[in-house]
């Protein structure tokens, strides 16, 4: 019940600031709409016409996934600097609760409430294109789930980062080109890619979304490969972030900026 | 660990390593003292004394290489999650809060980090709004209120967190003189109906004097008092002399006051002069005797807290320790 509390006060306060700045919100919600749009005729101009509805879709998926997963990472990775610019970083630190478990509750409602954005920008996209994809909430949510663990481990490691250097925006920069590259390339292409963080959970859904898969076309194997990846890049981003947390409690850095 | 002790804190160390020369700086070394269940406690010292790193080391935000620190039997560096629901703070002042956020949501966030529900703190919230005359403000955001407002929040969230001691750092820097006695009102006001335990880190003398019943002064990274406020103001009180004198000094007689006593003035014809033991009267009388110094008037000087902290400072880089 008491973490129930920590995450309903940490949702509300990531809503109470996106409503609050509604404007910043709106623009970067069209800003991705738009570079839909100019990918969306950019195939339908230059590309195969053959091949056009199959690369729209792949475009739709790829495009939401990668804005859910930017917009969560970086918000983990502000959400550190930003509290050390106000110089509330230290009172958070004050929590019996531990601020791991503050930034997971950050982290779980700011992906409840953009996961609200990314069905809104993913029926438009869809509506624009006028390609309809097959959704299939009952299997899309439970890997989209497992899925979200990984991503949650990712944002560990960035937070931690944070609470030594602060300022990791150059990074987060880069960082937006290695996610879509992780969104973007299917499995079969780069097999590999298997051991990255959530590239496992999105090659599925991309399959039971464009492809029609349900539950029967996956095997143990393949959701083994999804928990596992998950559960482990959570366990090294929440030990990454510990870590980092007694390094700058030893040096002092806490309050730093 | 005593009863009555709150927090113990024993043998406390840190050292730092400068970023550019690698040079190690020792900020604080053998810091030791306690604090009682519900006493207001005045931690002192000047800027780079270590009582910032003291305070950030019993709120666990900081490490320490060395020693100790139990609050309400929790140690804080092996426990540091479970001491904190002992103990709350104002680090920062007013940059504590969501300047961003309304009176009543930062009120409502920082219990929810606490695990506490809306509906659980309803009643509390409503109490510290009323008693901290920021129920008209409640919908405001805080990056309009006053400096004073926003200091007199922080405080109001560090009580929603019912813990047994509270922590504040400057809380009267920066406001104006009608707020900060408000403060120090809500202050008292809390330690008497709520049995709160509260310590003070402050360069505002005025708020010790009036708040605190037991100061620890801390300069160099050590403590060269901990003793009772009051007692304190006594003890320099009885030794402090001002004399008028009818005639000026010899230079020998000058050259003996400053061997005996290493604090003194002379200005034109007032001798002031603080004497480390009571039997030295005597000798400064005899000084003053073997010239035949006419003596117009002695007066015991009245002192007031901030002196009484400017001479231990003094004292102490002569190595002077009351404790």
């Amino acid at each position: 019940m008491s973490f129930l509390n920590l995450v309903g006060a940490n949702t509300r306060i990531e809503f109470i600031e996106l409503k609050r700045y509604l404007p910043n919100t709106l623009s970067l919600i069209f800003t991705f709409y738009f570079i839909f749009l100019a990918m969306f005729f950019g195939i339908n101009v230059i590309g195969d016409p053959q091949t056009a509805d199959a690369n729209i879709q792949y475009g739709i998926v790829n495009m939401v996934f990668w804005y859910l997963t930017m917009m969560t990472l970086q918000n983990i990775g502000f959400t550190i600097t930003l509290e050390a610019t106000r110089g509330t970083l230290e009172q958070l630190y004050m929590s019996p609760y531990g601020v791991w478990r503050i930034l997971l509750a950050r982290f779980l409602g700011y992906l409840a409430i953009h996961s609200v954005v990314v069905i809104l920008l993913l029926f438009a996209t869809m509506l624009t294109a006028n390609q309809w994809l097959n959704l299939q909430p009952t299997i899309v949510i439970p890997i989209m789930l497992l899925t979200i663990i990984g991503i949650i481990g990712v944002g560990f490691m960035l937070a931690g980062a944070c609470v030594i250097f602060k300022q990791i925006q150059a990074f987060l920069q880069i960082l937006q080109f290695i996610l879509m590259g992780l969104a973007f390339v299917p499995l079969n292409v780069a097999p590999f890619l298997v051991f990255a963080p959530f590239v496992k959970g999105f090659d599925m859904i991309r399959q039971v979304m464009i492809q029609g898969h349900t539950w029967t076309d996956f095997t143990v194997l393949d959701f083994s490969i999804l928990i596992i990846n998950s559960l482990v890049y959570l366990a090294i981003g929440v030990a990454f972030y510990l870590k980092c947390e007694k390094i700058a409690m030893s040096k002092g850095l806490l309050s730093q900026y | 660990m005593e009863e009555h002790n709150i927090i113990e804190v024993k043998g406390l160390k840190k050292v730092y390593k400068k970023r550019k020369t690698k040079e190690l700086v020792t900020a604080i070394s053998d810091i030791n003292f306690n604090v009682r269940e519900g006493e207001i406690l005045g931690l002192l010292g000047p800027n780079g004394a270590g009582k910032t790193t003291t305070i950030k080391s019993i709120c666990g935000l900081l490490s320490p290489d060395q020693g100790t620190i139990y609050i309400k039997g929790v140690d804080v560096k092996k426990n540091r999650l479970k001491a904190l629901n002992h103990i709350s703070a104002v680090l920062e002042g007013n940059r504590n809060i969501y300047w961003r956020l309304t009176v009543r949501e930062n009120l409502e966030y920082f219990s929810g980090n606490r695990g506490k529900g809306r509906k659980e703190v309803r009643h509390h919230i409503e109490k510290l709004l009323r008693q901290f005359d920021l129920k008209q403000k409640e919908n405001e955001l805080v990056s309009s209120l006053s400096r004073g407002m926003q200091q007199k929040l922080a405080i109001a969230i560090a009580l929603l967190a019912d813990s047994d001691v509270i922590l504040l750092d400057e809380p009267t820097l920066g406001i104006d003189i009608e707020t900060g006695y408000e403060i120090r009102e809500l202050l008292k006001q809390i330690v008497n109906e709520e049995g709160k335990t509260i310590i003070i880190s402050t360069h505002d003398m005025p708020v010790v004097q009036d708040l605190c019943e037991r100061t620890v002064i801390i300069n160099k990274g050590h403590v060269i008092a901990d003793e009772r406020v009051d007692q304190l103001i006594n003890l320099f009180e009885t030794r402090a002399y001002s004399i008028t004198l009818g005639s000026p000094l010899s230079d020998r007689q000058q050259q003996l006051l400053e061997g005996k006593f290493p604090i003194y003035q002379m200005v034109d014809l007032q001798l002031e002069v603080t004497l480390e033991n009571e039997g030295d009267i005597y000798d400064l009388m005899d000084i003053l005797k073997s010239e035949a110094t006419k003596i117009t008037k002695i007066d015991r000087t009245t002192i007031d807290f901030e002196q009484v902290f400017m001479q231990l400072i003094r004292e102490e880089g002569k190595q002077h320790v009351v404790s």
